[in-house]
């Protein structure tokens, strides 16, 4: 078709002339299709537009106008931004305190497992029923698991008398339970990263490994010059995931931390209780907060974004 | 350098209540400095016989030793093996450089300015060295080949072993490759184990040919004498193409007797045969002849196909002219190019007693193969 012909060669088409074409060439489905698409983009974006607007307005402001509608000039503040930081700034230092390790640890761990269970050449059966025995801990429950958690933290593991040098340095007590919590979400995420990594691995070609060996690398060797290396795209993904997940849990903060006003409560249990008074709520404060909160997730998505995708391609 | 010994080595599989022989007591030895083929049709064992070398499967039973000592229980990366893989088996994240170092530096405490300068002597051996800082996947399949048969001679092991390592090149490289690789090996000497299912391959690259069926070894001899002198049918039908001729007949006195034409035999072929009357002839294609004589070897034919190969033609003759060309028995003959025929000609088709291998129909064993001395004359040895 010569209108094809043309069509490819944009050099001697203007850019207004191909969209002209374009939409000459419109049909009703391709309307309708836009539609539907435009429809379900304004669906998801709706509700972070509303937090956003509102965590601009004053009191007055929200009570005023409609969740969505930006804010009057008379309506905008950056105030309960400010405040939202003041309040949640040392929390997110809590918070980095145990999800960088938590996370960074289980990847590792999980990592490592996943190569025991794939490369080494051991007995099938045993393999599966190791494997059998950690997929199983994906799907327990977090609040089947909440009692048993205080217990072994207040009871077995008194972590707090052992560290009692670390005390006696100026550090506050409190502070025992950010180790806790590095601990408590390693052995709940290394399941899910020894899956993820394993499904990874199995895919690795064995050609590549028996090569290795032949040229005299041990098993350890193997791993470090080889496997890790080549492991980048699912760190990524593993790295994101366990992060987010640690990160927003609050479940387990509020068991092992408890308190807000600890020195070392995490964002999330400041943020739980943000903007909430006798008065009543304050939407704009908790917007703010929560889209501040929400800030290193972000930037670990956009940080690890392309290997993420390798990953989740692999 | 060193000579490499397989005493009845066996491997078995379980699958589950059943048990799989793999590789079935399989006797080999090979010389310091041979190149051996080992060749059979797919899941004959001969992949499995190779990573038992390697150390990359178990040995279910036998011994497996390198320069007399026994290694059955040595670790892969122990043996000072070097292996070359079909898929080549690169490390993708590694330089050219990194991939040929990653052996020596594991395998050996060399400082890093002699290792280097060892990959690039063999780089230039190989014609790589311009590829050196490149990465695996910016590189063609025969440069990938290259630079992992580079990666194999670099570390100068005891023995080489390449499992088909030449099957993933279009037919040119291969045939390419196929030369420099006999001249590396010859230049290296090192003892060489190279698993192949390219009948081509085993017959131009070994010193000795190995073939293996069922998981069972076959036969052990040099290229020629496995093609003149099979050991039995199944090594006989394997190497050649178009492949041998195969036609059931019954001894009768002295004359052997087939659906479609009865062939007499002498005193010389009819003494090798024993007690046998259950017999196959066998006839390759390249040894019959079209002639105008007639004669007691000779037989009225009818051209059904004539494939021409541009030196030569392979013609397909039907010994009735009205049988179904489905069913009926056929004889393939290799012909000169320029000796044209045309479908439908009859033709008189002499099978040269000489040239005939005998069979027994039961064991497949080679009762009478054609003789020597005739064969070298055809060969121009």
């Amino acid at each position: 078709m010569s209108d094809g012909e043309i069509r490819t060669d944009g050099g001697t088409t203007s850019t207004t002339a191909r969209l002209r074409r374009n939409l000459d060439q419109l049909t009703v489905e391709d309307v309708g299709l836009y539609v539907v698409l435009a429809f379900a983009a304004a669906f998801y974006l709706v509700p972070i537009e509303s937090g956003l607007v509102t965590s601009f307005k004053t009191g007055i402001a929200i009570v005023e106008t409609a969740p969505f509608a930006p804010p009057g000039p008379s309506g905008l503040t950056l105030e309960k931004w400010q405040t939202a930081i003041d309040a949640l700034l040392r929390g997110m230092g809590n918070s980095l305190l145990y999800a960088v390790p938590a996370t960074v640890i289980s990847a590792f761990v999980g990592s490592i497992t996943a190569y025991g269970l794939t490369i080494p050449t051991w007995k099938k059966s045993y393999k599966a029923v190791v494997l059998m025995l950690i997929i199983a801990g994906i799907f327990i429950p977090y609040q089947a698991v909440l009692v048993p958690l205080t217990q072994f933290w207040s009871q077995w593991a008194q972590l707090d008398q052992v560290l009692s040098f670390v005390w006696a340095l100026g550090i506050d007590n409190d502070y025992v339970g950010i180790i806790e919590l590095v601990i408590t979400h390693v052995a709940y995420g290394i399941p899910i990263c020894t899956l993820l990594f394993r499904t990874y691995y199995k895919t690795m070609s064995e050609e590549m490994i028996e090569s290795a060996r032949l040229d005299g690398a041990t098993l350890r060797r193997v791993y470090r010059r080889i496997v890790l290396p080549l492991s980048g795209p699912m760190f990524a993904v593993v790295l994101i995931y366990q992060f987010t997940q640690i990160w927003n849990d609050l479940l387990f903060t509020l068991v092992i931390v408890s308190t807000e006003s600890s020195p070392a409560a995490p964002v999330v249990l400041i943020l739980a209780g943000l903007g909430s008074s006798l008065e009543g709520q304050d939407f704009a404060l908790r917007m703010a907060g929560a889209f501040f909160a929400a800030l290193p997730t972000l930037a670990v998505y956009i940080f690890f974004g392309e290997e993420f995708a390798e990953g989740v391609a692999a | 350098m060193a000579t490499l010994e397989l005493d009845s080595i066996t491997k078995t599989f379980q699958d589950g209540d059943e048990e799989i022989v793999a590789v079935d007591d399989v006797s080999l030895s090979i010389d310091d400095g041979e190149f051996l083929v080992v060749v059979g049709p797919s899941g004959c064992g001969k992949s499995t016989t190779l990573r038992m070398v390697a150390g990359l499967e178990t040995i279910t039973a036998g011994t497996l030793s390198i320069d007399n000592r026994v290694v059955n229980d040595v670790k892969s990366q122990d043996r000072d093996i070097a292996m070359v893989f079909q898929s080549y088996a690169l490390y993708p994240h590694m330089s050219v450089r990194q991939n040929m170092s990653f052996g020596l530096e594991e395998s050996t405490d060399l400082p890093d300015d002699e290792i280097n300068q060892m990959v690039s002597e063999t780089g230039e051996m190989l014609g790589i060295s311009n590829l050196l800082d490149r990465k695996p996947s910016d590189l063609s399949g025969g440069q990938q080949q290259r630079v992992a048969l580079g990666r194999a001679i670099v570390r100068d092991p005891e023995v080489f072993l390449m499992d088909e390592p030449l099957s993933n090149l279009d037919a040119k490289l291969r045939a390419e490759m196929r030369t420099e690789l006999q001249r590396l090996q010859n230049d290296l000497g090192v003892t060489t184990v190279y698993v192949t299912h390219d009948q081509t391959e085993a017959m131009t690259m070994g010193d000795r040919i190995a073939i293996l069926d069922g998981g069972e070894l076959q036969q052990i001899a040099t290229p020629l004498e496995c093609y003149h002198e099979p050991a039995n049918r199944f090594v006989a039908s394997f190497l050649g193409e178009p492949s041998m001729n195969f036609f059931d007949v019954t001894l009768e006195g002295d004359r052997l007797v087939g659906d479609a034409f009865e062939y007499p035999i002498d005193e010389g072929v009819r003494a090798d045969l024993g007690d046998a009357t259950d017999l196959v002839l066998g006839i390759r294609p390249e040894a019959v002849e079209l002639v105008d004589e007639d004669g007691d070897h000779e037989f009225e034919t009818t051209v059904d196909v004539v494939e021409p190969m541009g030196d030569e033609n392979t013609v397909y003759l039907h010994f009735d002219p009205d049988a179904d060309p489905e069913t009926a028995a056929t004889l393939v003959a290799t012909i000169d190019g320029f000796n044209r025929v045309s479908e439908g000609d009859t033709v008189t088709a002499r099978i040269p007693e000489d040239a005939i291998h005998l069979f027994d129909r039961n064991t497949g064993e080679a009762l009478h193969n054609r003789s020597m001395e005739n064969a070298a004359d055809q060969i121009n040895l």
